[in-house]
């Protein structure tokens, strides 16, 4: 079990993901935009981030460009979740490690989440 | 993929607006034609009708169309559906352009800000990410929702005003969208500067898309409604032709002279051929020979002279099979000369019609024209007391144009004398009418062509034997007196 941040400003899909990662036994917090999301992990440090690219306040390219400037969150492992931004997200590997174009597959999702916790040992 | 605002040319002109303000341009012309050039930008605008009437559609076509401008748009909605699935149903619209998401159009969803703290927080948001993202153009995709959660109108009201506020303080338009049919006495309803309803009933079987700008503060929109389709190319709006700028044909001078008809004959019947720029009714029955008289009209087109044939009953391959048995020369085929133009009478939109035939006739500089005829544009009026303002409205525009029209009408009797139909307002805003009929005599068939009017001019009223022959049509000798006499005035309806 591991605590797993996600960011996306539609609630309904945040809610769906959230639901879908407790069934596999783990904690989930959400967050409705990159800042929000910045201030949960300062709070309690998340194993994995799955965010959207588009969202007011903060998008999901720059919460991952603060992950990464920030010396306390830059080894939280992210993956994004992108309808068209997916290539934008791919061509910088040193901020997402895994990129998803939505709609994705759930058990094509989850797999990625069990390898990279596993991963992280 | 992008393709450019969707552009068509019609025989008029837009309106001049009552001030001069900036406009935000649709990129939908004809939306622009009834908007008077346009939204005025930095205003707001409520673009309401019901689930499926089109909004989305029509916001998103204004959003893309505002980026080929350099705009930028922030799009925010409130709604359950994902902005992929949106994203999925667009795709298959060609201004829709996944590149230009995420940085020239973002979308937002304020869902879980509404939910959790309220309208305040809801401006509050738009305000810095209107700021943060440089928008232009703001379209808020759910007001319905956000009445849900008002506690009162005047919360509405508050809440409305400080997003067109704030968005006027920057310079930006806003688009609310909104499936409730917001009345008139709504509080946002006055508060906005413009309702644009979108609409989609039932004519008999056949759906209807109707748009109407129902409030334009500081610029005269055409009123009424208009109807728009929904094609792969977005929204297309065909403004009511009748309702759209006069063509000033009565500041014009009148085409003078005469061009022929394709027939000698029938020249000398019509006192020298067929006036210059006049329209000319062919009425008759089925069988009588308009199509084939049509095809001697058309035979004299030339690069002077352009001809078009307008129809909706033969088809192109089957016009020029019928003018060569018949031994009538057309320009051939593909020649610039002479254009077909085909509808099939099936869900026509009337002023669609009127839009393609004036564009056809603008596009070529079409000097001669035949439709066949005016009954594939009264099957397309689901409203039909309009038809003869919409006539009016294209045969004055045909006019202004210096067009020699030729158009046929048929009339329900196959045989007989008496005539009914075309109704006399039908006659009254035509130039010229030629009769064709068909009498039985001795069991034979007899065919008749007699000239009912000429504008202005003088012309020999008998009927006159009619035959198909060698070379098309050939006109005889006058009729007996009692077969050539209608038993009644021909032009009763």
């Amino acid at each position: 079990m591991a605590l797993i941040l996600v960011a996306d400003d539609e609630y309904f899909l945040a809610v769906m993901l959230a639901d879908m990662l407790e069934d596999e036994g783990h904690e989930v917090q959400t967050a409705p935009n990159g800042q929000a999301a910045l201030a949960l992990m300062r709070d309690a440090k998340p194993a994995l981030l799955i965010t959207d690219f588009m969202m007011p306040i903060m998008t999901g390219l720059e919460l991952a460009e603060a992950m990464h400037e920030d010396a306390a969150l830059a080894d939280i492992p992210i993956i994004l979740v992108s309808g068209a931004q997916g290539g934008i997200a791919r061509e910088k590997p040193e901020l997402f490690q895994a990129v998803f174009d939505k709609p994705y597959q759930r058990d094509g999702l989850l797999a990625e989440v069990e390898r990279m916790l596993n991963g992280k040992g | 993929m992008i393709a450019g605002p969707h552009v068509r040319t019609g025989a008029y002109e837009e309106r001049p607006p009552m001030h001069d303000m900036s406009r935000l341009t649709t990129g939908i012309s004809g939306l622009d034609q009834i908007l008077a050039g346009g939204f005025i930008a930095g205003a707001s605008y409520i673009i309401q009708g019901q689930p499926g009437a089109g909004k989305t559609i029509l916001s998103n076509q204004i959003a893309f169309s505002h980026l080929e401008g350099g705009g930028k748009v922030l799009y925010v909605t409130l709604l359950a559906e994902s902005h992929e699935r949106l994203f999925q149903a667009l795709d298959v619209l060609d201004f829709f352009d996944r590149s230009k998401l995420g940085n020239d159009i973002t979308y937002v969803s304020v869902f879980q800000t509404l939910r959790d703290e309220g309208l305040d927080a809801v401006v509050k948001l738009l305000r810095r990410e209107t700021k943060r993202q440089g928008a232009t153009l703001l379209v808020f995709d759910g007001l319905l929702n956000a009445r849900d959660r008002a506690e009162t109108d005047f919360d509405v009201k508050t809440f409305v005003a400080e997003i067109q506020g704030q968005a006027a303080f920057v310079g930006c338009s806003v688009l609310f969208l909104t499936s409730s049919s917001v009345k008139e006495i709504s509080p946002e309803h006055t508060m906005v500067d413009g309702v644009v309803e979108l609409t989609d009933t039932l004519a008999g079987v056949r759906s209807v898309r109707q748009i109407q700008i129902r409030k334009s503060r500081g610029s005269r929109a055409i009123g009424g409604l208009h109807e728009f389709e929904i094609s792969n190319t977005g929204i297309t709006v065909y403004p009511r032709l009748e309702a759209l700028a006069d063509p000033g044909i009565a500041a014009l001078e009148p085409a003078t002279g005469r061009v022929g008809s394709g027939l000698a004959e029938l020249d000398a019947l019509l006192g020298g051929g067929i006036p210059r720029g006049s329209v000319t009714l062919l009425a008759g029955p089925t069988g009588g020979g308009k199509t084939t008289l049509g095809l001697h009209f058309l035979s004299q087109s030339n690069a002077e002279e352009p001809g078009l044939h307008f129809g909706f009953f033969e088809t192109p391959h089957r016009l020029y099979a019928k003018s060569r048995s018949l031994g009538i020369a057309l320009p051939a085929s593909g020649s610039p000369d002479l254009t077909m133009h085909w509808t099939s009478l099936s869900d026509n939109i009337l002023d669609k019609l009127g839009d393609q035939l004036l564009d056809q006739v603008q596009q070529r500089g079409i000097k001669r024209l035949f439709i066949d005829g005016f009954g594939g544009f009264e099957r397309a009026a689901h409203h039909r007391p309009r038809l003869i303002e919409f006539f009016a409205s294209l045969v004055d525009r045909l006019r202004a144009l210096s067009v020699t029209t030729l158009a046929t009408w048929e009339i329900r009797e196959l045989v007989g004398t008496d005539v009914t139909a075309p109704a006399r307002d039908l006659s009254a805003i035509l130039d010229n009418m030629i009769l064709l009929r068909q009498v039985e005599e001795d069991h034979r068939l007899v065919r008749s062509i007699s000239v009912q009017k000429v504008r202005d001019g003088n012309f020999d009223s008998a009927a006159h034997l009619i035959e198909f022959a060698e070379g098309g049509l050939a006109i005889g000798a006058s009729l007996h007196h009692e077969l050539a006499a209608p038993s009644s005035d021909p032009i009763d309806g």
